[in-house]
């Protein structure tokens, strides 16, 4: 897994609006542009945050990001819980 | 010579900035807060600081992995914020005493603490947010102190305390004859992101400010040498009890600890405290 790659990615869409925006309307796009292997790709795309969560992704930069793509804290909460990994969890 | 006058530390939760964040808070919650920022503006102001060093971590917005050091001095003419707007932070520029910030980076690579430095380093809430209470005017000359408390791996607890040590040795060497005093940002419990998001440990909050006003320094530096132990009863955001720390030891013993204020704050996801260390 290359980790640093999806720390970065959401690093940027906290940094870049414009970024963020191109995130929301043509997320291939925009994933394209980073070394993602396929699983991290899909977990992207499907924004399986605890799973990312559970990979050792950065949960300071999973929280800052999740507001930049329109998404509630409530949706978070949700999401961060166990039954919300892929397989249940 | 440069002397210590005073030291504040604070929780640095960006929702203290916003007014209608505080009515979010419960009437007690709100008055004891309230009076707890007050006391230390007070005790600031009556310390008369010329220079105010500042201790305090980052959230992403100005280092990250390809790039992050421990120790990050800013040693430019001037400090402007926040780095990225956002919690309705004022846009502030605040000139850094630049010729005390150099002399700290050069006596700490001379004598073992390897700081990195930055001509160009703007604010973050975790120094903006308290001084929009305790420095409203932004007119007392900075040095800011970015300490990584929020990226693992991390420098120990007992290192922070060591480096705000050498800075506080570094004032009292300066030939200068200013005044400074500290700022130190960041905790106490809080989970920022994880799925414990918006859980607090009073228990750790108390424990850890008691320990600080009986400068019982060695007792979290050991319990707490592992960063893992730490998370698991303080969370992600616990770990910036390392800015505490620091000015705890950069605090000669001539000043008194006490604590200001303690609030585990439900509707802002965080344990809240102030504490001062005055001749006052």
């Amino acid at each position: 897994m290359s980790r640093y790659q999806v720390d970065k990615l959401l690093r940027d869409l906290r940094r870049d609006p414009d970024l963020a925006g191109r995130f929301r309307e043509n997320i291939d796009a925009v994933l394209a542009d980073y070394e993602l292997d396929s699983a991290e790709h899909e977990l992207l795309k499907r924004w399986q945050i605890r799973e990312l969560y559970d990979r050792g992704v950065n949960p300071l930069l999973l929280l800052l990001a999740h507001g930049t793509t329109g998404r509630s804290m409530r949706d978070y909460a949700e999401l961060m819980k166990p039954r919300n990994r892929p397989n249940g969890g | 010579m440069a002397q210590v006058v005073a030291g504040i530390a604070c929780s640095h939760v960006p929702f203290m900035v916003s007014p209608k964040n505080w009515e979010r808070l419960n009437a007690g919650e709100r008055a004891n807060l309230r009076a707890g920022f007050d006391r230390a503006r007070q005790i600031l102001e009556a310390a008369r600081p010329d220079v105010l060093i500042t201790f305090a971590d980052d959230h992403f917005d100005r280092c990250f992995y390809d790039n992050l050091p421990a120790f990050l001095v800013g040693v430019g003419e001037t400090a402007r914020g926040p780095a990225v707007a956002d919690f309705g932070l004022p846009q502030v520029s605040v000139p850094i005493q630049s010729d005390l910030a150099r002399f700290i980076v050069t006596e700490g690579l001379e004598r073992g603490v390897d700081f990195a430095f930055s001509e160009e380093l703007a604010l973050d809430h975790a120094e903006m947010a308290p001084m929009v209470h305790l420095t409203p005017r932004w007119d007392i000359p900075i040095i800011p102190i970015v300490v990584n408390a929020f990226a693992p791996p991390m420098p120990s607890l007992q290192r922070c305390f060591d480096v705000g040590a050498f800075v506080g040795g570094c004032v009292e060497r300066w030939p200068g004859n200013q005044r400074v005093a500290f700022l130190g940002t960041g905790g106490l419990s809080h989970w920022v992101g994880p799925p414990e998001t918006g859980r607090i440990n009073a228990e750790f909050d108390r424990w850890f400010l008691e320990r600080l006003t009986r400068r019982e320094i060695a007792e979290i530096t050991t319990r707490y040498a592992r960063h893992a132990d730490l998370e698991a009863v303080a969370g992600n955001g616990g770990q910036e009890i390392r800015d505490w720390l620091a000015v705890a030891g950069a605090m000669p013993s001539r000043l008194r600890p006490q604590v200001l204020a303690y609030e585990p704050l439900q509707a802002w996801f965080t344990g809240t405290g102030i504490m001062s260390w005055s001749a006052i």
